[in-house]
């Protein structure tokens, strides 16, 4: 496929109207994070690819939705992540549990987490996985209480009460 | 969105081996929405292969034929998309048919309402209703078996029972054979049971092509039913010199008895549909 110096506005307007090497392009840019943060979010690889395969058809059919005002990635991870929940809400399956297994902290992380974070992300990796993954589907990916439910696995009332136990452990670590 | 600040090449790399913890990771997701610089660094280090066959299968998927109008809806109502295609391949599920079924019914109806009055008025009822309990007949036979239906071998060699199959086609045929009926029937001037009375004759009779065909080919089993009913419909009306008398209580008592007799034999042989239709 041919590198485009197009922006991704011009080239969802371009798929818009058909062009297949423009999505390409799109694909080029944009399913390598994709499959990263969705892989992150699903343990099983196939679900996965399914679900890029799934995004890049909507963003070709629904390319001419697009809306300007929005950036391209957060559209496409917005697909992304309603397509993956979609999966997961037909066809249930164990929720990932990469983050029950705490991975060790070596003293280079906690040097980079210095760095790269404040007391947000001190306070964020005090929480425990549990309440991180809610904090990390509600906050951070966007999602409903319910679309939070069903990504990771859990009833809707426990989303809730860990959410507000999330804040509230937040708020006393950063006070 | 610039903010100048840019991922480390090494928790990129840790990021794409899943390696690195949630709040980084997070962190770094929620900066990958807004820098292409930090996307075009991260991009080189994921599996191109796995990316490549993605796309293969995106390609496939645009090109694939797309499912037309009544295929989608059906999907969107909930039903399998394995069990849409078969009942989009059914000859007799087609718009054509459905067409020439409701053009069929509505013109026996019409004139029904038109003759109302005139000496003609129970002749063209006794047609209509007639007609109405064969409309299904006609489906199932066009529905499944060799000659009629272009999927027939696939079907013989798909992992699925052939009377399973059947029955998902009959049902939609006789579902949508009846709702047309019933639409048609509305055209009538008669009211309250009248409407209706060609409702259980129907369904024997499907249920008897059904049964017939365990034995012999859809086609000859709908021919022989559809005769057989014409004749008897036929006989007792000129017999009796009351034309909706094979509608009567003891017609649809016997039509009752047909559903029963009919779906006892289907459930005894329904085995027979396993290729053993003839060819």
């Amino acid at each position: 496929m041919t590198v485009r110096a197009d922006g991704d506005d011009a080239l969802v307007a371009a798929v818009a109207t058909g062009d297949r090497e423009a999505l390409a392009e799109l694909y080029r840019r944009h399913a390598p994070w994709l499959v990263l943060r969705l892989s992150r979010r699903c343990a099983d690889p196939g679900t996965v690819e399914e679900v890029v395969q799934d995004t890049f058809v909507a963003v070709w059919k629904g390319a001419g939705r697009f809306r300007a005002d929005g950036e391209v990635p957060a559209w496409i991870w917005g697909i992304g992540v309603r397509r993956l929940i979609s999966r997961l809400r037909s066809r249930p399956m164990a929720p990932t549990d990469a983050r029950a297994e705490e991975v060790m902290v070596s003293a280079e992380d906690e040097v980079l987490v210095g760095v790269e974070h404040g007391d947000l992300g001190q306070a964020l990796g005090r929480l425990s996985p549990e309440l991180r993954a809610v904090v990390q589907a509600t906050v951070l990916d966007g999602l409903t209480t319910r679309e939070a439910a069903t990504l990771l696995g859990i009833p809707q009332g426990t989303v809730k009460t860990r959410s507000a136990r999330a804040r509230r452990e937040l708020r006393e670590a950063l006070a | 969105m610039s903010t100048g600040w840019h991922a480390d090449p090494v928790v990129l790399s840790r990021y794409a081996a899943e390696e690195l913890d949630d709040v980084r990771a997070s962190s770094l997701e929620a900066h990958l929405l807004t820098c292409d610089r930090c996307r075009d660094a991260l991009a080189p280090l994921t599996d191109a292969p796995k990316l490549g066959a993605i796309w293969h299968a995106i390609e496939t998927a645009l090109d694939a034929p797309q499912p037309g109008i009544v295929e989608r809806a059906m999907q969107r109502l909930g039903v399998p998309e394995h069990v849409c295609r078969l009942l989009s391949a059914t000859p007799s599920l087609r718009v054509s048919w459905l067409l020439a079924e409701a053009f069929a019914l509505g013109m026996a109806a019409i004139a029904a309402n038109q003759a109302t009055g005139t000496g003609l008025a129970g002749a063209t009822l006794f047609l209509f209703l007639v007609t109405a309990a064969l409309a299904p007949v006609a489906g199932v036979a066009a529905a499944f078996g060799p000659g009629v239906d272009p999927t027939y071998e696939v079907g013989l060699a798909a992992p699925m029972r052939s009377d399973r199959l059947l029955f998902i086609r009959a049902s939609a045929v006789l579902g949508a054979s009846l709702a047309i009926a019933g639409v048609a029937a509305l055209a009538l001037p008669g009211t309250g049971w009248t409407l209706a009375l060609w409702l259980l004759p129907a369904l024997g009779l499907t249920l008897a092509t059904l049964a017939v065909a365990t034995w012999v080919r859809p086609v000859w089993a709908a021919l022989g039913v559809g005769v057989g009913w014409v004749v008897l419909a036929a006989a007792t009306a000129v017999a009796i010199t009351e034309p909706l008398i094979v509608f009567h209580v003891w017609g649809q008592l016997l039509s009752l008895g047909l559903i029963v007799a009919s779906a006892a034999v289907i459930a005894h042989r329904r085995a027979a549909y396993e290729g053993r239709i003839p060819a």
